[in-house]
């Protein structure tokens, strides 16, 4: 599916999904972790593995000139 | 439990199965709340996949080279770029899985019996898979050789063969029976969908391992026996893998859904009994 809108989108969620793993990372977010306190490395890199894929899927949606 | 972890990781038995099942019967005892223990299965992950780096490295290079020639450019031109795309996608639901569920899930179900229960449970799965696999064979007349190679896989394919890892959070569940099997339904021939398992197992056993790496600094640690059981787990899970890539070539597989559906059973009646 090559369109600007699509590659847009995946790039804003990849913006996002950077700025979740900084928040785990900083131990500010705690949302479905283990514990209620501390930094979560985990669900950090997680985040970052789902950012890089969301940089990825945008460049393959982006249309390209020839 | 080195050289238990490091065979029965690739083996489609379920190492976590084996490891909640075998102390419990020859009665060793593990203080699984210990703060070392986590270190020590830590290390034990960390021997297996570097196995499997090792085993796979000129393919690895090949597939990191890939990913990030294919990411760049935005398009996939050969296999090696295909592959390191589909391992991405297979790797993503698993990864989600296991960071939100895993802790929760095995928590859940760690006795001995749940473990012999889902140990019966996965012979039975690998004797499905072999049978719908049959089934295929009969419908399509394709023989093993015939079908696909991991790299011909479709993304929906390997999105759902990783999402099938997490069932492996259940003791007894085996992460590369399921895998193997899951890729067995999407077309691939045996030996090709252990391919794929194994590689697919990589990075997750990899991340996981290095995430926890910290603990291994914490005061207490023996770092001298764990480390030797680290070497056995790898050398084992080495010696796994080139055997089970060998056994694929032309084998199925219904002898290890019989053997974890004997063993479930014997574990059953062995627990029941206090032997």
């Amino acid at each position: 599916m090559k369109s600007n809108t699509v590659a847009v989108g995946l790039g804003v969620l990849g913006i996002i999904f950077l700025i979740v793993a900084a928040l785990y990372a900083l131990g500010v977010l705690q949302l479905f972790a283990s514990t209620t306190s501390g930094p979560h490395y985990k669900h950090a890199i997680l985040f970052v593995v789902l950012a890089v894929a969301s940089f990825v899927g945008a460049n393959f949606a982006r249309p390209k000139t020839v | 439990m080195g050289l238990l972890q490091g065979a029965t990781e690739l083996f489609p038995v379920s190492s976590l199965g084996h490891a909640v099942l075998i102390p419990s019967l020859l009665h060793w005892k593990f203080k699984q709340a210990d703060p070392s223990f986590v270190p020590f299965l830590v290390l034990l992950h960390l021997g297996t996949a570097g196995a499997l780096l090792i085993l796979y490295r000129a393919q690895w290079v090949a597939i990191i080279r890939g990913f990030f020639t294919a990411a760049f450019r935005g398009q996939i031109q050969n296999d090696n770029e295909r592959l390191a795309m589909l391992l991405l996608v297979g790797t993503i639901p698993a990864a989600i899985l296991g960071v939100f569920l895993e802790t929760r899930i095995k928590s859940l179900f760690a006795s001995p019996y749940e473990a012999a229960g889902f140990l019966i449970a996965n012979g039975i799965l690998m004797l499905a898979f072999e049978l719908l696999r049959r089934r295929a064979e009969r419908r399509s007349t394709l023989q093993e050789e015939e079908f696909a190679q991991a790299e011909r896989i479709s993304f929906r394919a390997a999105a759902l063969v990783g999402a099938c890892q997490a069932l492996a959070f259940l003791p007894g569940i085996s992460r590369s029976g399921v895998t193997i099997g899951g890729g067995l339904l999407a077309g691939l021939r045996h030996q090709e969908a252990a391919r794929f398992s194994f590689l697919l197992a990589t990075p997750i056993i990899l991340g996981a391992g290095l995430v926890e790496v910290p603990q291994l600094f914490s005061g207490g640690v023996p770092v001298g026996e764990y480390l030797a059981g680290m070497v056995l787990a790898g050398i084992a899970a080495y010696a796994s893998a080139r055997f089970l890539l060998r056994y694929f070539r032309s084998g199925r597989l219904d002898p290890y859904g019989y053997y974890c559906i004997a063993a479930g059973l014997a574990s059953l009646a062995l627990l029941r009994f206090n032997l």
